[in-house]
């Protein structure tokens, strides 16, 4: 997946990306392992807010949605539910190597190898797990980008829906949930 | 607590039929039972003061053609573990269950429906799905599944130039 990298934007969207930049609510996901290097990255040792990041309850509220390590096809399901829900412009950002390519779980009948197949990563953060350093190094590098207008994601999903739907069914079936508590 | 314990073994060997009986730690024991005999064992054993079931798992011992049930109770009072194990045929395996004696069996009986295929007479929900939606092929926790093959067939891979693997003790 190659995002655009010309900066074709009108005057509004780039004042619209300046301030989005500077306060970005972020939802994250916590399936996997890597949840445990938020706490220390949001409080007072690191404090991600002096970068005007904060937590936020909601996905139709947030604007990054983190998936913070592996996921298994009955979470991706839950994460495609949850992205779908956000509102435009939305970015994610993916935590450790099970998200770049299965990680220790490459071999597992439950979870998958390669997130960007199935919802658009606009940036990963490698590691197992990415300390608290890495991880406030990934917001800085993704302020810039929105900056620069070129964190697409969003609208390479928009466009490319199709192609994302496709890859979503081959390897789940289903994307609509059904569990019994639900039902 | 040895001692509490070798009471509490020669007491429940002297009122149930086991084939064989194991000291694992000094606070857990093991026993064989035939599987006819399971339940009026568990019962028994509920009555004694095991009162809490840990667990109920499975283990494939592929190489016998069985399987192995294993229910593991916990007794409160003097802090003792004891691990039930019976043998039950790998070929249709059928049991019945336990959720007359254990009520949270409901649960367990699921799982291990849904990662072994053994089927529980008496409990309604047994082949609800617990934790894998939508799943297509054998049981995965069966020696015979093979999780490579079906990671292969269902999740795509990143094309890497360059596989970097590390050696522990001289092998790949
Ligand atoms: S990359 Fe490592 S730390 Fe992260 S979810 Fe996978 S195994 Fe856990």
């Amino acid at each position: 997946m190659v995002l655009e990298n010309q900066d074709n934007r009108n005057l509004w969207e780039k004042i619209g990306d300046f301030f989005s930049a500077n306060s970005i609510w972020m939802k994250w996901y916590c399936t996997g392992c890597g949840a445990i290097e938020l706490p220390p990255t949001m409080t007072s040792r690191f404090d991600m807010e002096r970068l005007g990041m904060g937590p936020m309850a909601t996905p139709r509220q947030a604007d990054v949605l983190l998936i913070t390590g592996y996921l298994s096809s009955k979470t991706l399901r839950r994460v495609i539910y949850s992205y779908e829900q956000m509102q435009d412009p939305k970015y994610i950002v993916a935590f450790g190597s099970c998200t770049i390519n299965g990680g220790i779980y490459y071999d597992s009948y439950a979870t998958i190898n390669q997130l960007d197949k199935y919802i658009p990563v606009d940036l990963y953060i490698a590691g197992c797990m990415p300390r608290p350093e890495g991880i406030m190094n990934a917001f800085a590098d993704l302020i810039t980008m929105i900056k620069k207008g070129q964190a697409n994601g969003w609208r390479h999903y928009q466009e490319n829906y199709e192609w994302y739907k496709q890859n979503q069914l081959d390897s789940l079936k289903e994307v609509i949930i059904h569990d019994e508590f639900h039902e | 607590m040895m001692n509490s314990m070798n009471n509490i073994i020669k007491q429940i060997d002297d009122v149930l039929t086991i084939t064989n009986s194991e000291i694992i730690t000094n606070r857990q024991f093991a026993i064989d039972i035939n599987s006819g005999d399971v339940h009026q064992s568990l019962a028994y054993l509920k009555s004694i003061g095991f009162t809490q079931l840990s667990i109920l798992t499975c283990i494939d011992l592929i190489a016998n053609n069985e399987f192995q049930l294993i229910y593991i109770l916990n007794n409160w009072e003097l802090g003792l573990f004891v691990i039930v194990r019976t043998i039950i045929p790998r070929d249709n395996p059928a049991f019945v269950t336990i959720i007359n004696i254990f009520p949270g069996a409901k649960y367990y009986e699921r799982e291990v429906h849904e990662f072994f295929g053994v089927t529980f007479e008496g409990n309604d929900s047994y082949s609800k799905p617990l934790l894998l939606e939508i799943w297509d092929d054998i049981p995965p926790l069966r020696k015979d599944f093979d999780p490579q093959v079906y990671s292969d067939s269902k999740f795509p891979k990143r094309d890497l130039d360059k596989i970097y693997r590390s050696k522990i003790g001289g092998v790949d």
